[in-house]
């Protein structure tokens, strides 16, 4: 059977059209395929997706993070070590945050980071050979968005609902972000931070990310217009 | 000649004694033509053979997807990340707005028409050429 783009696909198969295009062009192999001999071969079941100009990629369904260069993590300090943070992304190894990836941070003057804390950074190495580094500051040494996140409220969920709700046309946050103010992290790690100024809306928040995950945008609508309603109910 | 390979002499010819360094010689060079590919097999590898530049790996779905900053904040509970994302919007609507024009497409067209027009309405037979006075 011919594969083709937008197709449900399991490991083992192989797509032509993306071999086609590679005789004529450059193509980009994203995760879930890998180039063989002379084909490329599906490696993860998802669906397979296709972006502009020949970017290929199957979306699969995936809990176990495997740490990738450019990401933005939510990890948890869990020891001190020497100049460094050793923070736990979920990954096979710890990874380690330097204490001058901070900005504004020198030898003499050290950032205020304990064990236990939550940090949202950025992956700058990593590879199945060595152990991942984090950084919490960009390349031109401001914090832009990273850095340690306090208060809240810290969940995991699979890779790809992340991806889901990060996505621009999803309807999930457009729906909940007039309702209360509330902030929101999602790391590429499956993992989701929360905070808002009540508990009820921190939860209502995280159910209604949970609850998203296999529901399509019409369905996402009306479950936060639900939760929303349930809430102005109880408050009021 | 008639054919062009060198006429190859039968198996029973090439295993009497008196031929056996002839024999030896073939097979030399039979293993020479045929064999190259198997001789550094585990370091030139097939795959090496068959590769092609064209192909980038990518591991992670940063780069595949468009995916929105991954930390946001709404209704004023962060104003630093609310700054920075006003900041973001702006500069997409930045680039997707067209230039300022000085002069507007329409009224550039009007006159242009009309600079054509002038331009034209005279035929070159009816071109009057002027006359000298000292000739």
């Amino acid at each position: 059977m011919k594969i083709s783009i937008g197709d449900v696909v399991l490991p083992g198969d192989y797509c032509e059209e993306i071999s086609q295009v590679a005789e004529k062009s450059k193509v980009i192999i994203g995760p879930g395929l890998r180039k063989e001999v002379d084909r490329v071969y599906i490696t993860k079941p998802g669906v397979l997706k296709k972006r502009n100009p020949s970017t290929f990629w199957v979306d699969s369904y995936q809990k176990r993070y495997v740490p990738s260069r450019g990401e933005n993590v939510i990890g948890v300090v869990v020891q001190k070590a020497g100049d460094i943070f050793r923070v736990e992304v979920g990954g096979s190894i710890t990874a380690a945050l330097s204490y001058l990836s901070f900005e504004g941070a020198t030898k003499k003057n050290r950032p205020e980071v304990q064990v236990g804390d939550v940090v949202y950074a950025k992956m700058l190495v990593a590879s199945k050979d060595m152990e991942p580094e984090l950084v919490c500051v960009d390349s031109h040494g401001k914090k832009g968005r990273l850095g340690v996140l306090s208060d809240g409220f810290v969940f995991k969920c699979s890779l790809n609902l992340i991806r889901k709700i990060l996505n621009p046309n999803c309807p999930l946050l457009e729906s909940l972000k007039n309702e209360w103010p509330f902030e929101v992290a999602a790391g590429m790690n499956g993992r989701i931070w929360i905070k808002a100024n009540s508990m009820r809306e921190t939860i209502a928040v995280g159910n209604a990310i949970l609850g998203a995950e296999y529901l399509n945008d019409e369905e996402i609508r009306s479950m936060c217009n639900n939760i929303a309603a349930i809430l102005a109910g109880h408050v009021s | 000649m008639a054919s062009r390979k060198k006429p190859q002499l039968p198996k029973s010819v090439l295993d009497m004694k008196f031929m056996k360094k002839t024999k030896d010689r073939i097979e030399k060079e039979i293993e020479n033509t045929q064999d190259i590919e198997g001789l550094y097999s585990n370091v030139i590898t097939n795959e090496m053979r068959h590769a092609s530049g064209n192909y980038i790996s990518e591991s992670s779905f940063v780069y595949c997807e468009d995916l929105l900053e991954g930390r946001l904040s709404f209704k004023g509970m962060n104003p630093e990340i609310e700054r920075l994302m006003a900041l973001e919007c702006k500069k997409d609507d930045d680039d997707k707005s067209e230039m300022k024009k000085d002069v507007s497409d329409d009224i550039l067209s009007k006159k242009m028409e009309s600079f054509k027009k002038r331009k034209w309405s005279s035929s070159p037979s009816e071109c009057k050429i002027k006359k000298r006075k000292n000739k």
